[in-house]
């Protein structure tokens, strides 16, 4: 009794006098009233001639109504332009034959309204006053989109933002790795979007998939709220009536496999506190048949939304591994979805694994206690009665009743179903779907912790994975007898060779710099091997100016002059050098060949340059044409370190040698690209250009 | 094109506004003990929401002491006299009810959503918390560890998870409001028993807190049982202390550039303005929703839409029960300087400062007003949760029905007005979370 704390300790004194007053017995727990009669509301069901089918629920606690488009396709497998599906959904209501974007926007606020759009469908709300303005713009919005032009760039830009930012997001990353592990690339559910697909994409791809998959027959229109049957019927042939029906072809796809054996699939995440767990595999299970009941008990036995979940006791209330440990059984008319998971500190994702799979094993192993599937249809029971609080709930059983082609009872005897399941049925459903030695084991998270992970995986070795969900490749070795001389030999015998490069001692570079939608017009002289000017331009006015005399140098921006330091004169020493890659002794420059890595699937022989200062830049060298292809350079700038990323895109000749003329940079999220439009070779440049005074 | 829309525009205007919004009915009383009671009869569904609110927050708490509010909510979940550790949720969860509780920087809200045959059960749980809780150590360490976990999963290892706190940070000197409710793990570390002890003392008594029951009940038997649980908890003996410093404005623009593993810059504004409940307050409110409700606000069209500068822009009130913060916040684009978003902001503030709002714009904001306010009360939880809160803050719970009058009484001069007073630079703070290309390899 030492270890346990009362708090206040004198009131309780007072308060058992107090209870003996009244004569309130408060160790008795109160018993239940009369069970309530659960009731569930009634739908009202009818198609339009286009085939369009309509769902209508009254309720008329609120002057609202909202209104939904759903439409019922199969998942579509998007390829080299994956994220155009998506695309096309939310583009539908950013211009229509009538209205701009923003007209539409303007519109729907002005009315207090919600509408929105996506692949799957076409959803909004408002009060009951404004439905006929609102059922205006939504039918224009779903019948005549424009997906104009402008508004795919805009989105295409902002997607890429949105792919940037999610680059440090856990548990978007955690999401996408889990899906390509478990559904894998060629699947829909397993599709990645990437910047090179998104891209990829182009308006006619969006202006296809409205044309081949948006149609009243594949649809279904539910209207939930204030409204009578005979005004939905109105409003629906109305606004929806006109709509043009079509063929809808549907796809199959090879059912994806769980693992033979356990697989763990590590993200590194720079200065994660966590590790975002998923123990997750695909599932065979239809929505709608008494399995998938079963399969919701099982759940909510192991890892369910309540406290007393197996995973909730043991990993937060038993161990303080995580704030919450879930899992979620999902029921798929394609391929289904096992998933365990939660957030746990660095130090515990070992132990916490460990714990997730004994639940697992135990769920296989042991038939459940009788209280404890008692408390679990309980807490089903009692969910199952309070979602019957909203109307939109009603709409969603007969949505599923028709999409699933279920019987019309289905929710009517859910209860019944739900009380006839035992501990036997339970136990035979984990063995076949609860699968502790075939699942992925995804963890996202700190580094450093990757090793420990080892032992769970089959192959004794954990895979290692990028944010964006490409694998993540160790280097290969380099064959034998490849060096880095041999490689920066190589190099500049694939820009030219030494004669032709040696042949160039001066040479005029014009170019432009991007950035956003900012250009600067960009210019380098060098003359003589020895003399190099470099300005930067914006709209003609001069930003920056660099020039080195041979011996002294001064750089300006906007007008304020300073000397060139000693690490600025030593990098424009090196610039003129035409040969520098071979000269790196002549810098006290050391290079390292690391083996091959990839640069855009192409293998690539990796250099680590190290400089006299202590500066890094890892170089990769194509294997097969010999060109410097990316550079990756971290500079340390007083207490900053800042690293610049370098892709080459394109080289082009000039009197026999190559030179890079297209170029991509990425320091932090910031992207510019160099583009040079022309070099002109050994040309006459008057010496007053590389004046330092 | 243009006319079209306009008359349009107009035509929809003759609309108007009915404020049609149902009325909410209730009962409210006090107990001897100072518990106040709200009650609400609804039969739609067989359930019934039985709530308990405590006037304790973060602002609450004492430097070197922060998060004890919300570290004490999880500590009263493992039970009482009569209720044995971890038994709370079983009891709940048996009984086929739902169950959770949520502290914010005014107050902390404990809520069961149960059939309505269970009742009872609901306000012997509650009543079992707020006369005898129990707490015994192995729970406080185990809570203390969970706590820890959350605030990482949170804050920590969230994108821009160190946003709010650092804006708080900031923009509070000498207010409480400068620290988050979830505390800092120092505290975290450092708080002890007898700190619960006092803590529960103080604050959990019935003369702090508003017993808010709404749904599937009859309101004669609910008093009774009621009386039954409640009436015999004695009333709070101690003060209850509550901050008095006053956040001084206008003190000088703080500007802060933080740098962390996120990859795009996001722009932190944040204005200090009046306590919620105020006419300035709601016409500070009426602003943000000019700028951030809906693809139409300025924000949107202006930085996302037209100078395509940000992926995201948006505003929202923090409205808190002491003077607080209005806060705009945009993601930057990728390749797009920081400070080009800041300006974009900044012409929206100008704008907002210099020309009064147009009819139509005004209009738009008056039905989305009449619009959110119809949604808002759609569940029983929801309902015992705002009239709680209107008692607790404003001492009058009918304002479930009536706040919308105190928006539709501000006027397009009331909101030039509040945005020429509060949106300043030196009433404000401007915080940079920028990209460390360090912390990201």
């Amino acid at each position: 009794m030492k270890n346990i704390l009362y708090i206040l300790l004198a009131a309780v004194a007072m308060t058992f006098a107090a209870c003996k007053a009244t004569q309130v017995d408060r160790s008795i727990v109160p018993p239940a009233g009369p069970a309530p009669k659960i009731q569930i509301g009634q739908y009202q069901l009818f198609t339009l001639d286009n085939g369009l089918k309509v769902i209508v629920v009254e309720n008329h606690k609120l002057p609202r109504v909202s209104y939904s488009v759903n439409f019922d396709i199969d998942p579509i497998l998007e390829g080299s332009n994956a994220g155009y599906v998506q695309m096309a959904g939310g583009l539908m209501s950013a211009g229509t034959k009538t209205y701009s974007k923003a007209q539409i926007d303007e519109k729907i606020d002005y009315i207090g309204a919600d509408l929105s759009t996506s692949s799957s469908g076409v959803y909004g709300g408002c009060l009951k006053k404004h439905s006929e303005q609102f059922l205006a713009l939504m039918s224009d919005v779903l019948m005549n989109p424009t997906f104009p032009e402008e508004e795919l760039q805009k989105t295409i830009k902002q997607t890429l933002s949105g792919l940037a930012s999610e680059k440090t997001d856990p548990n978007s990353i955690s999401s996408k790795i889990g899906n390509v592990v478990k559904y894998g690339k060629d699947h829909p559910y397993g599709e990645l979007q990437t910047e090179e697909t998104i891209n990829a994409i182009k308006r006619d791809d969006l202006v296809g998939f409205y044309n081949k998959y948006v149609k009243p027959n594949v649809s279904y229109l539910v209207i939930v709220g204030d409204i009578s049957p005979e005004e939905a019927k109105t409003q629906a042939q109305k606004y929806f009536g006109t709509w043009a029906k079509g063929n809808v072809v549907g796809v199959k796809y090879k059912t994806p496999a769980e693992p033979s054996a356990n697989q763990v699939a590590f993200v590194p995440v720079p200065g994660a506190v966590q590790s975002v767990i998923d123990v997750t595999y695909p599932i065979q299970l239809k929505p709608g048949t008494q399995e998938a009941i079963t399969a919701n008990v099982l759940n909510n036995i192991l890892g369910g939304s309540g406290f007393q979940a197996r995973l909730m006791q043991n990993l937060r209330e038993d161990k303080a591994y995580t704030y919450g440990a879930y899992s979620s059984i999902d029921a798929d008319e394609f391929v289904g979805s096992f998933s365990a998971g939660a957030s746990v500190r660095n130090e515990v994702t070992d132990s916490a694994i460990v714990q997730f799979i004994y639940e697992m094993e135990r769920m296989v192993n042991e038939p459940v206690a009788d209280s404890t599937l008692s408390v679990v249809k309980n807490i089903m029971t009692g969910s199952f009665a309070r979602s019957l609080e909203r109307p939109q709930t009603i709409a969603n059983f007969a949505y599923n009743i028709e999409k699933y082609g279920l019987p019309k009872d289905y929710y009517e005897t859910y209860l019944q179903k739900l009380n006839a399941i035992t501990a036997a049925d339970v136990q035979a459903l984990a063995k076949k779907i609860i699968r502790p030695k075939n699942c992925y084991i995804t963890v996202v998270g700190n580094k450093e912790i990757a090793e420990k992970l080892n032992v769970f995986a089959a192959s004794g070795k954990v895979d290692m994975y990028n944010p964006d969900g490409s694998v993540f490749v160790d280097l290969k070795a380099a064959p034998a007898g490849v060096t880095s001389e041999t490689v920066l030999n190589n190099y500049i015998t694939a820009i030219g060779g030494k004669d032709k490069i040696l042949a160039i001692k001066s040479y005029e570079q014009q170019g432009k710099y991007l950035m956003g939608p900012m250009g600067l017009d960009m210019n380098i002289k060098v003359k003589d091997n020895a003399k190099i000017a470099m300005t930067i331009q914006m709209n003609g006015m001069e930003m920056m100016k660099q020039v080195f005399d041979g011996t002294k140098g001064v750089s300006s921006q906007m007008g304020q002059k300073a000397d060139m330091s000693e690490d600025e004169l030593a990098e424009a020493r090196q610039q003129l050098d035409m040969l520098f890659e071979i000269n790196y002794p002549k810098y006290n420059i050391t290079a390292t060949l690391k083996g091959i890595g990839a640069v855009d699937g192409k293998d690539a022989y990796v250099i680590e340059r190290k400089d006299a200062n202590g500066d890094v830049t890892t170089e990769y060298y194509d294997v097969n044409s010999g060109l410097k292809v990316k550079s990756i350079s971290v500079n340390k700038d007083g207490e900053e370190v800042v690293t610049v990323e370098t892709t080459f895109l394109e080289y082009k000749e000039f009197n026999g040698v190559k030179f890079p003329v297209s170029q991509k940079q990425l320091m932090g999220a910031q992207e510019f690209s160099i583009q040079v439009s022309d070099i002109i070779i050994n040309p006459k440049l008057d010496d007053a250009v590389f004046k330092t005074n | 094109m243009k006319t079209t829309t306009k008359l349009m525009t107009l035509a929809l205007c003759t609309i108007g506004l009915s404020a049609s919004a149902q009325n909410i009915k209730f009962e409210e009383y006090d107990l001897k003990n100072g518990l106040h009671v709200i009650l609400h009869e609804d039969h739609s569904t067989p359930i019934v929401a039985v709530t308990v609110m405590y006037h304790v927050g973060s602002k609450n708490e004492t430097v070197g002491r922060t998060g004890m509010a919300h570290f004490f909510e999880h500590l009263l979940f493992e039970g009482s006299e009569n209720i044995g550790r971890g038994q709370y949720s079983k009891f709940v969860e048996n009984a086929g009810g739902g169950l959770n509780a949520n502290t914010s920087q005014d107050r902390t809200f404990y809520y069961e959503l149960l059939p309505s045959n269970q009742l009872e059960l609901g306000l012997w749980l509650e009543s079992e918390r707020m006369l005898h809780a129990k707490v015994e150590k192995i729970g406080i360490e185990t809570q203390r560890e969970v706590v820890k976990e959350e605030k990482r999963q949170r804050i920590d290892n969230q994108p821009y998870g160190n946003l709010f706190g650092a804006t708080l940070d900031a923009a509070f000197d000498v207010h409480p409001y400068s620290w988050a409710p979830i505390g800092s793990m120092e505290d975290l570390n450092a708080a002890q028993e007898q700190d619960f002890i006092d803590f529960y003392k103080t604050f959990y008594v019935p003369n702090n807190a508003v017993l808010s029951i709404a749904g599937d009940i009859t309101i004669e038997q609910t008093k009774e049982l009621i009386k039954k649980y409640f009436s015999t908890i004695p009333k709070g003996t101690k003060e209850i202390p509550r901050p008095t410093v006053k956040e001084p404005i206008n003190k000088g623009e703080v500007r802060d550039t933080i740098m962390g593993k996120d990859q795009l810059p996001m722009i932190v504004q944040a204005y200090h303005i009046p306590a919620q409940g105020t006419t300035e307050f709601y016409a500070v409110d009426m602003l943000n929703q000019l700028l951030a409700q809906g693809a139409s606000s300025r924000l949107n069209r202006s930085l996302v839409e037209e100078k395509q500068v940000a992926l995201f822009s948006g505003a929202f009130t923090y409205n808190v029960e002491d003077p607080g913060l209005t806060l705009a916040y945009s993601l930057a684009n990728m390749g797009v300087e920081p400070k080009q978003v800041e300006d974009a902001m900044n012409t929206e503030f100008e704008r907002v400062k210099k020309e009064e709002i147009t009819e139509e714009e005004f209009q738009k904001l008056r039905n989305q007003i009449e619009s959110n306010f119809i949604q808002s009360n759609s569940t029983v939880a929801g309902i015992a949760e705002s009239l709680a809160n209107y008692h607790m803050y404003y001492g009058e719970a009918n304002l479930i029905n009536t706040e919308i009058q105190r928006y539709l009484a501000v006027t397009k001069q009331d909101i030039l007005k509040a945005a020429q007073k509060f949106y300043i630079p030196e009433n404000r703070v401007v915080i940079y979370f920028l990209n460390d290309p360090a912390l990201s390899k």
